[in-house]
């Protein structure tokens, strides 16, 4: 085998850059960097290309998003692409882009090789979407720790923390990190609310799909989104709903639908907590909530001092329901 | 026991790309050495090679590689092969189609997928190099699935989703051969109803040079004479890649799909020289054995063949031994079946080299042709008394053997019969 590698031809033209005693120039160097670079992104798209080159020089951390994007794009199958189009952060790797843990490495190796940065396995697991990428590079690079990686709960681990239970239980998975929450719920059509809503055409009530915008929430104050006052965790037993601002639908939603939920708290103190949310099908806007508020206690805390409405979310939302469970479009 | 038949085949090789070229060039006694470009370097007395030709896999990385647009595959299936797996994805394409199979048939556990190859050299020895000179984070993900001596069979038991046994062998030029007999055993046992074989290997610089350290590579510079079994000038073998898948199917499960079998695995034997590291038992004693329990396992008398295609390499030593060995089993009992090396046409495969004769073989049997033994100008005389057929003959025959002889000494002899 040693015999072979020396024959090598890709090795001989290789070792031409080191070949001899005098060291190269340093504009000789920048060519051959900038050669390399060209060389490991011959597979990008050229604004990539010229983003990597401009971010070698500058270090502006401004580049980065476009070439994180570029090396995620190269590796996504062409038909897939699209879903990188418009900057949306909350583009997923393996559901929305089909990249499994092996593609991930091959995408972390380059942008390591781009950036020169190094990252870390544990790093890696938690990075979701595209927008977490994105700001983990930028703190990275920025030298300043990332912010912790959003936790993601399959049904099982959901289920084993939430008050609500199937069949009134609307996620089917979620992420929670620092920012928000993001959740997943499939539209089977054996949900029982369907059989009345409506006559010979199913389709989920504006009402539950509130009811789910309010669980992701829920999730996300007993995964504990809020800072905690004192160490204490937030007790599940004393989650309700209180009230609801700015409801818009878009869209009807029907049994095959994937809805994708997505909550972030605007503002926060015991007892109450503000969340604003959104429901998209693919691309489209099916819901769009400025606030659902919700009030909290801690586990081992005095009472909260905000008087539960009703017993459970669902009962409240039905007040907010008049408006909510028209068809946008009807 | 239950009868093994073969009911499909796919090639890759340097004679051709599919049964009906591979068939072609034996009949036109066509070879597929050429004046290898990477070899002609003032330092490199290895001047021919044989390559797959249509396909440029000489990049380490796959996405550069250019191939027939009927194998079109997406990156993810393509990344994690090296040149070996790739030849042995198409190949298996063709047997898949040429046995009819439907993808029930193939993803079920009563379907399963031997292979061999020698790994790929050329990808380990890049990513040995970017570990070396980059770090150890920088190796591709990929490169030890798609380099290390099981990447055949990772790959293809992954992306045809093959649910039954698998496993990768490892005897160097025999391990196709080997792959083959144990396959035959599964089924003949009852153990699966169908098995894919499968050999393949690189075929470039990175693979076929370092034999040319022992002196086992012929020095010729024309392409036509490079190859020469049995001559007397013969100077060494030239090396070749590709891939050959074979089908192997119970006489049941042949039935029941209504499969036209090339022929039926009738037996098969090995056994080891037990003498030298990398040089065959000079009197053949291991292939001899080997043959002789091949003819038992079939219940046949060495008169019963009508042909041998020879392991025969053209080397110097190699040749000479075979033919100890061959008049050891014939000789005593007068029979001088047809004795060729179709290696003088495709170059040596290494572990590709069971598979594709046995591929050869059937394809023979089916058709009603001898392979003749190309590129001889002045026999040996040490192979006189071989019944060697300098052209392809058309004649129909019925029971064939075929051999292979690995390093170690390992020797495995394959029995097809018509069927």
């Amino acid at each position: 085998m040693t015999d072979s590698a020396n024959n090598n031809p890709s090795k001989d033209d290789s070792s031409k850059n080191t070949a001899g005693t005098t060291p190269p120039l340093p504009t000789q160097t920048q060519e051959n960097d900038e050669a390399a670079l060209r060389e490991s992104l011959k597979r990008c798209s050229p604004v990539t290309v010229e983003a990597a080159l401009a971010f070698r020089v500058t270090r502006d951390p401004a580049f980065v998003p476009a070439i994180v994007i570029g090396i995620v794009e190269r590796f996504v199958e062409p038909d897939l692409r699209s879903k990188l189009k418009g900057g949306a952060d909350d583009v997923r790797l393996i559901d929305d882009l089909g990249i499994d843990s092996l593609t991930m490495m091959e995408i972390v190796i380059l942008v390591e090789e781009v950036l020169q940065v190094q990252i870390n396995n544990d790093e890696l697991r938690n990075l979701r979407s595209i927008g977490e990428v994105k700001v983990f590079i930028d703190c990275k690079l920025r030298g300043v720790p990332p912010p912790a990686p959003a936790r993601f709960l399959p049904i099982e681990q959901i289920a084993a923390v939430m008050p609500m239970q199937p069949p009134f239980l609307f996620l089917n998975e979620a992420s929670v990190g620092a920012s928000g929450a993001e959740g997943k719920y499939k539209i089977t059509g054996d949900e029982f609310f369907l059989q009345g809503h409506f006559k010979g055409n199913p389709v989920m009530p504006a009402s539950m799909m509130l009811e789910a915008l309010g669980q992701l929430a829920v999730l996300a104050l007993v995964e504990g989104i809020i800072p905690s006052e004192d160490g204490l965790a937030v007790d599940p037993a004393t989650i309700y709903f209180t009230s609801c601002e700015g409801v818009r639908c878009h869209r009807i939603c029907r049994p095959g639908d994937l809805l994708s939920l997505s909550v972030k708290p605007k503002r926060a103190k015991m007892p109450l907590a503000t969340f604003e949310g959104q429901i998209r099908v693919g691309q489209e806007k099916a819901v769009v909530v400025e606030e659902i508020t919700l009030t909290f206690g801690y586990a081992g805390a005095p009472a909260a001092g905000t008087a539960p409405v009703e017993n459970t979310t669902a009962t409240a939302l039905e007040t907010t329901d008049s408006a909510a469970t028209a068809p946008a479009n009807s | 026991m239950p009868k093994v038949f073969i009911t499909g085949l796919g090639f890759i090789t340097s004679i051709g790309n599919d049964a009906a070229a591979v068939t072609q060039s034996l009949r036109e006694l066509r070879h597929g050495m050429v004046v290898y470009p990477p070899f002609q370097k003032a330092d490199c007395p290895v001047k021919i090679a044989a390559p797959v030709k249509d396909f440029d896999t000489d990049s380490p990385d796959p996405e550069d590689w250019t191939y027939p647009e009927c194998y079109r595959v997406r990156r993810e299936v393509l990344r994690s092969m090296g040149p070996n797996a790739f030849y042995a994805w198409c190949a298996m394409r063709q047997a898949i189609e040429d046995a009819r199979l439907a993808e029930d048939d193939i993803s079920n556990e009563d379907t399963g997928l031997y292979a061999a190859s020698g790994g790929s050299p050329h990808l380990f020895g890049h990513l040995l190099n970017k570990m070396h000179d980059q770090g150890v984070m920088r190796c591709s993900p990929m490169g030890i699935v798609a380099a290390i001596s099981g990447t055949v069979n990772f790959n293809l038991v992954a992306q045809f989703r093959i649910k039954g046994a698998s496993t990768g062998f490892s005897s160097a030029c025999a391990s196709s051969s080997h792959a083959l007999g144990f396959a035959r055993d599964e089924i003949a046992l009852g153990r699966q109803k169908r098995m894919f074989v499968v050999g393949a290997e690189d075929g470039n610089t990175d693979s076929i040079l370092p034999f040319a350290g022992m002196r086992a590579l012929s020095l010729q510079t024309d392409p036509a004479l490079a190859s020469r079994p049995f001559d007397a000038a013969r100077d060494g073998f030239v090396g070749t890649g590709g891939a050959a898948v074979v089908v192997l199917e119970s006489e049941d499960e042949a039935a029941r799909r209504g499969a036209r079998p090339y022929c039926e695995v009738a037996g098969w034997g090995q056994a080891s020289d037990g003498h030298n590291v990398a040089i065959s038992h000079p009197e053949g004693h291991g292939l001899a054995a080997a043959m002789t329990r091949a003819l038992r396992s079939a219940a046949l008398e060495p008169a019963a063949i009508d042909y041998v295609n020879a392991h025969a390499t053209s080397t110097p030593i190699g040749d000479i031994s075979e033919a100890h060995a061959l008049r050891a089993v014939f000789g005593p009992s007068g029979a001088r079946p047809l004795v060729s090396s179709t290696k003088a046409l495709t170059g040596h495969g290494l572990s590709l080299a069971g598979a594709l004769e046995t591929g050869i073989c059937a394809l023979a049997l089916r058709d009603g042709f001898v392979p003749g033994s190309a590129h001889i100008t002045q026999l040996d005389p040490a192979c006189a008394d071989l019944n060697i057929p300098r052209e392809t003959l058309e004649k129909q025959i019925t029971r064939v053997l075929n051999n292979s002889s690995g390093f170690g000494g390992a020797n495995v002899a394959i029995v097809l019969k018509k069927s």
